[in-house]
């Protein structure tokens, strides 16, 4: 019996064709698709940065609105609640139910602080007195900007709160008395969830946001 | 993409150093970014080059071992990386799409104000002013001592010359007037030539400057617009 095949039937992992659980590639699936999908997000703001660089005649300068202290704050959050969750998934497979609970703890609120965070900048942003981004709009004038960077960063939000729910359920499970390392595979996907969520951040961070301050 | 060991719980012990580890590394790599931007005594380009190259360093630290691939089978990697290169050949196609540009390097609107004069050689459709009117040449000809009605029609309206130097390729150009009491629009589908320069004539209503036209210039996925 092969090493994957030992480790599977340890944790209760039907054994399949390919070795891997079919849960496991499924997700693996899934992320590569999302990463066509936040490809195409990322590519349509950096196109139309590029293509309509210009607001009433001067250049965009979207400094005026950004807060670069806070978001890098929250890249740290984020950074900080992946160490979590790759913690939470060593726990469940060690057995260990009272780290894992504590792990998914921190996840849950590290990713809930970043959320805050966005919800916040957000907010600040559309009302920021002179400076109002709006989706359609920039100091009052039309604009793309705020299309592409509301619905890139929001999507991105999105999947955020999608990972916190998913961890809130797997914090209340772990208080059932019914978790084993059985649902090590389960915690270890929703970990491959909430890394691929961390590393879109890690590309939105200085792609959107720093390589403003750099240009 | 070595099995697990024989202990998974030794296994998963050692990996909380490296987690650890990772993780300070990534914030390390996040603060250096940080601070290169405040600093800013690089070029823009050196810049750019480092939070790109730093990106895909905490990128692939993540997947690898926070997301297990450096333990897992290799199908996972394929299966992610198939999306990756499909997400980062979209990006680099629509970047190549978007690059040629053109540039409106020259746009005027001027009203003609060329009086009539003698011994002048004129083309079809050339525009005087003669008096307070102005009259459109009926035909090519030289003009004589004085003013012949018979080679000139009178026409209502202000004439304006258009003028627009494009560099950079462009398939299509479109020129409107920005007051509609003094309508004009032009539409023109040039061959995609790297550099355009063109006069054009306008009769208008009243008199205008560049002002109030716009010129939209369009080469491929991209837009140029002059106000």
């Amino acid at each position: 019996m092969s090493d994957a095949s030992a480790h599977a039937l340890e944790h209760h992992e039907p054994v399949t064709s390919t070795g891997i659980p079919n849960k496991k590639v499924l997700m693996w699936a899934f992320l590569g698709s999302d990463c066509m999908f936040f490809g195409t997000l990322i590519s349509t703001h950096l196109i139309y940065r590029k293509i309509s660089a210009t607001v009433g005649g001067n250049f965009l300068d979207i400094r005026d609105v950004f807060d670069i202290e806070l978001t890098s704050f929250s890249t740290f959050i984020l950074l900080a609640s992946s160490l979590f969750m790759a913690l939470a998934v060593s726990a469940i497979h060690k057995g260990n139910l009272n780290s894992t609970r504590w792990m998914l703890f921190g996840t849950i609120v590290f990713g809930s602080i970043f959320l805050a965070c966005q919800v916040y900048e957000f907010t600040h942003f559309v009302h920021a007195p002179g400076n109002e981004l709006t989706l359609s709009t920039y100091r009052g004038e039309p604009h793309v900007f705020g299309s592409t960077f509301y619905v890139l960063t929001g999507t991105h939000g999105t999947h955020v709160a999608i990972g916190v729910f998913w961890l809130l359920g797997w914090l209340a499970y772990s208080f059932t008395g019914k978790m084993s390392t059985a649902h090590a595979l389960d915690v270890e996907i929703c970990g491959l969830y909430w890394h691929f969520v961390d590393i879109v951040w890690i590309i939105i961070f200085p792609v959107i946001y720093l390589m403003e301050y750099a240009m | 993409m070595s099995g697990h060991s024989e202990d998974p719980v030794a296994e998963e012990s050692k990996r909380f150093f490296t987690f650890f580890n990772l993780s300070m590394f990534l914030v390390a790599i996040t603060g250096v970014e940080i601070v290169i931007i405040y600093v800013k005594t690089f070029e823009s380009a050196s810049i750019i080059g480092v939070l790109f190259a730093t990106s895909i360093i905490k990128f692939f630290g993540v997947i690898w071992w926070f997301m297990h691939l450096k333990w897992d089978k290799i199908l996972n990697t394929i299966l992610f990386l198939m999306g990756l290169v499909i997400a980062l050949g979209t990006y680099f196609a629509v970047i190549y799409m978007a690059d040629s540009h053109p540039v409106v390097e020259k746009f005027e609107v001027a009203k003609i104000e060329d009086a009539w004069k003698a011994d002048h050689s004129y083309q079809a459709s050339d525009y005087v002013l003669q008096g307070e009117a102005y009259f459109q040449a009926r035909k090519d000809h030289i003009s004589n001592k004085s003013f012949e009605p018979k080679h000139w029609k009178k026409v209502v309206g202000v004439p304006h010359a258009i003028t627009f130097r494009i560099t950079g390729g462009a398939d299509m150009i479109e020129i409107n007037s920005k007051n509609p009491e003094n309508p004009y629009f032009h539409l023109s589908h040039p061959d995609g030539d790297e550099e355009i320069e063109e006069s054009t004539t306008a009769l208008l209503a009243s008199s205008a400057s560049t002002a109030d036209f716009r010129i939209k210039v369009r080469s491929e996925a991209f837009w140029t617009e002059v106000q």
